[in-house]
Parts: structure tokens; sequence; C-alpha cells
């Protein structure tokens, strides 16, 4: 970890790019447009202009929310001094790409057709060593525990075939990857967001798996390590209704997520707004880096809400698109700000 | 004329100038370090940053005021000490100087982190610049506190 009096520079960046980040009422501004070319049409009074103009269709406008993102993070890489505070932030890109290529790979197995159009360059490995690594199943060079655990990935679905295996194991894979690069740091508050991440995401999947009416002993496989709340307590729960998890888990920060939920009785619609409250959960961790003016926290703080207008703007684009219900599509608006 | 209470009270002189100067210095970087994140992305609070960021530098001033003061009394400014000054009163003239020498090093650093913070505020709230000020401005009157013990004392001493 560097020390407090090196962030000097970068908290101040932060902060004033902070001041750019996409305030609800522009979001509103979004959603009241009548078509997508409006839409963009207001976004483009934004920092997200110039990638705008790169576009060739207004369809492709997730790859303007993408080349934001990608300048952003290559920007803060540059000043801050722990740089591991970045790659953190960009690890689960890696291994959503990883997820994809070892898809492909399989699905070309199987006589289909590569998906590489669902990459993204917002990892940490560049995306054309990732495929060169995957394609020559030379995993040597690949880092964050990947060339052990690709290899590791293929036999276990050589021997099953069940991909959803697969995925269990690539995502404990980047908790553990997270874990160890947050320990690195030295940094707690960047151990205390890993391990609230952990926890946001077992609550989801313990949700997304009573919604799906799964089994008891097929919970455990999707419930990761190194949260704040063990995965004993987690496992309990699942046969308790959800009304009931707010009071289990009353000695955990995350009951505080259950308080901002109306409709608890419907799964559905509960599923969905705990993607929100979880998010803003994890937001929270690091809420009291605001009151730090040299507190490497900062720099998570400013990454995941860029994350979270990446979302609400995708949340706002698509909605205008498909023009959907777009109360239902304000509710779902994260707070950044 | 004692040259032992000569050093002494140079010594103090120096020290008030040194040390203060040195948090001022500290101060200074602190909040510009600040000061130059804001502006790479916001240019035009150039004048506001540059306002808190001189903040901190009143210490260094206000150090170099008192050791004025210091080689004023013992004579030396003239470039020759004429004044006879024993190892007790040069002793208390060190004594005289050490307030801004430690009450200014440590008040600078913390006034620069202070800037550093209120820079950052500006940076996401430019309408509450005039609260920005006031902060690190508290800070500045324990310099002060200092400042004016320094004369007091050296103006207590008899040559």
């Amino acid at each position: 970890m560097a020390p407090a009096e090196q962030y000097g520079y970068a908290v101040a960046r932060l902060r004033a790019m902070s001041g750019r980040l996409l305030e609800e009422a522009l979001l509103q501004r979004i959603l009241e447009s009548e078509d997508l070319d409006s839409a963009l049409k207001v976004l483009s009074e934004t920092v997200y202009s110039s990638w705008l103009m790169e576009l060739k269709g207004s369809g492709e406008f997730d790859r303007a929310i993408e080349a934001e993102l990608l300048h952003v993070y290559g920007e803060v890489q540059k000043f801050v001094p722990d740089t591991a505070l970045v790659q953190l932030c960009r690890l689960p890109y890696d291994f959503h790409n990883v997820k994809v290529l070892m898809k492909s790979a399989l699905l070309v197995r199987e006589g289909g057709e590569r998906r590489f159009d669902l990459l993204t360059s917002l990892g940490n490995v560049p995306v054309d060593d990732l495929i060169m690594a995957l394609e020559s199943e030379d995993f040597r060079l690949l880092p964050f525990g990947l060339h052990q655990l690709v290899p590791h990935c293929f036999s276990v679905w050589e021997q099953s075939k069940d991909i959803l295996e697969v995925e269990k194991l690539l995502d404990g894979g980047l908790f553990s990857a997270m874990r160890k690069l947050g320990a690195a740091t030295g940094i707690e508050a960047a151990s205390m967001w890993i391990r609230g991440k952990i926890d946001a995401e077992n609550v989801r999947n313990l949700l997304r798996m009573k919604r799906m009416d799964m089994e008891t002993g097929a919970v455990a496989g999707f419930l990761h390590d190194g949260g704040l709340i063990s995965r004993e307590k987690l496992l309990s729960l699942f046969s308790e209704p959800v009304e009931s998890w707010s009071k289990i888990l009353s000695f955990a920060d995350v009951s505080k997520a259950f308080s901002h939920v109306q409709e608890i009785n419907n799964l559905n619609s509960l599923v969905v707004e705990m993607e929100k409250v979880l998010d803003e959960y994890v937001a929270d961790i690091v809420e009291r880096a605001k009151y730090l003016a040299f507190g490497p926290e900062n720099v998570i703080s400013y990454l995941w809400k860029k994350e979270m207008e990446a979302k609400n703007l995708r949340i706002a684009l698509v909605s205008v698109s498909n023009d959907t219900d777009r109360t239902l599509a304000r509710g779902l608006f994260r707070h950044v700000g | 004329m004692d040259l032992l209470g000569i050093a002494l009270a140079i010594l103090g002189a120096a020290m008030a100038a040194g040390w203060a100067g040195a948090g001022s210095a500290i101060g200074v970087g602190i909040a510009g370090e600040s000061g130059a994140g804001v502006m790479t992305e916001d240019p035009g609070k150039f004048g506001l940053v540059l306002l808190l960021q001189a903040l901190p530098g009143t210490q260094g001033i206000y150090g170099l005021l008192i050791a004025f003061f210091a080689i004023l009394k013992v004579g030396l400014l003239g470039g020759g000490a004429e004044i006879s000054v024993n190892v007790w009163q040069g002793l208390a003239i060190f004594f005289a100087c050490l307030p801004i020498a430690v009450g200014g090093y440590f008040s600078a650093i913390a006034q620069g982190k202070t800037s550093a913070a209120c820079i950052q505020m500006i940076a996401k709230r430019p309408e509450e610049t005039g609260k920005a000020v006031i902060l690190p401005a508290m800070v500045e009157t324990y310099a002060v506190l200092s400042l004016l013990m320094s004369i007091i004392l050296l103006n207590g001493i008899k040559l």
C-alpha cells in the first residue's frame, strides 16, 4: 500500500472526475426521450459525446458506454499510486472474457460458432492474449490463477459436460483472485469491499435459486467463501421464508439491503429489486471514502460509481430503445453522486 | 561579548525560519498536489486552488519575521554584533523562537492537509468556496498564536 500522502493528487482528481458522473436528472431526460436518437442526443451533452461520434448506428450505444469505461479505467490506472485497486475493479471482466472464450471453445467442439463479439476490452488481460492462450491451449502465462483454473475447467467439462459447473468454478476463481489481490494491496477497505461483494453475490444467488425452487443440497456449490457472512449461515437461510432473511441476517450489514425492498412477497420482482439494492450495499461499503481526503478507498468508490453510471445508462437506453415501462426503468437506477 | 549567547540566539532564529519554512513547504506541497489533481480535470479552478494552496505558506513568513526580530535584537542585521548577549540571554532568545518554530511547523502541515481536503471539496462543490477558505483559516489561528507568543517573549528579553 502506498503512503496515504501519495493519494492527495489522485483523490483530488477523482473528486473532480466524479463531478462529471451522470446525475439522475439527465437520466430522467434520457428516459423521457421519444426514441433512441433523441436519447443519444441528450447523452451527447455529456462526456460520452466523443464516443458517440464514433458510432456507426444508434443501436451500438453499448460500445460508447464501454469506450468511456475503458477510457476512465486507463486514466485512473495512470495516476493512482496502487494500480492493483484498478486491477481489482477490472478483474470481473477478465473472468467474463474467459467464460466467453471457454464457452466458444466448447461450442466449436460441438459444431457451433465462436462468439467473440461478446468479449470486452475492459479486462486487465488484453483480449488478443486471452484468445491466443485459449486457442493454442497454452495457459502458462495467464495471470490471476487462470493458468491453473482454465485447464481445470476444461477437464471438468470433459468429465461432466455441465457448463454450470464450469461457471461455478470460474466464479469461485474470480472471488479467490479478488481476495488475493485485495490482500496484497494491504488496504483494508479493499478487502472489506471484496467481502461485501461476495456477500451480495451469495444473497443474489440464494434468491435466484429460491425462485428456481432448487433443492437445498445443490445450493452450497453456488455460494462463495470469503464473505462477511459464513457459508453455513447462508445455507441455513435457504430453508427459511425470504421475509425472515432480514431478521436472521440482522447481525450483518447486508440485512439493511432488505429494508429498502418493497415487493418482498413476489420473488420475481424481489430478485430484480435486490440487484439494485445489493449494488448500492456494495457502494455503501466504500462510501466513507468521501470523508477521507487521502483514502485509497476513494479509487474503488469512484470506479464502482462509474460502473453504476454505465449500468444506469444501459437501463435507460435499453428502456427507450425497446419502449418498455419507463417507471420500471426509473426504479432500477442506482444512486450515483 | 559572549559568543555562546550570540550562537544560541542565532540557533533560535535559524530554527524559527527553518522549521516554520519547512512546515510551510510541506503544507504547500500537500495542497499543491491536490490542486494539480483538480486542475488536471478543471483548469478553470486555478484562482481558487491558488488561494487555498497559498494558505499554509504564511507560517514560513511568520518564522522569517521572528528570525528577523531575533537577529535584530542581538544586533546582527547591521553586519556586526555590537550588543552584548550573555548565555542566559541567548538561551532566552532561543526559547522565545521555539513557539513559532514548533507551532509553525506542525500547523503548516495540518493546514496543508486541510487545504488539500478543501481543494477536493471545491472540485465537487464549487458553490461552497467560502466555507472551503474558512476551514484552513481556522488552523491559521494557532500559527498566529505561536507568532504572538514568540513576539511577546522576544520583547520581554532585556539585553
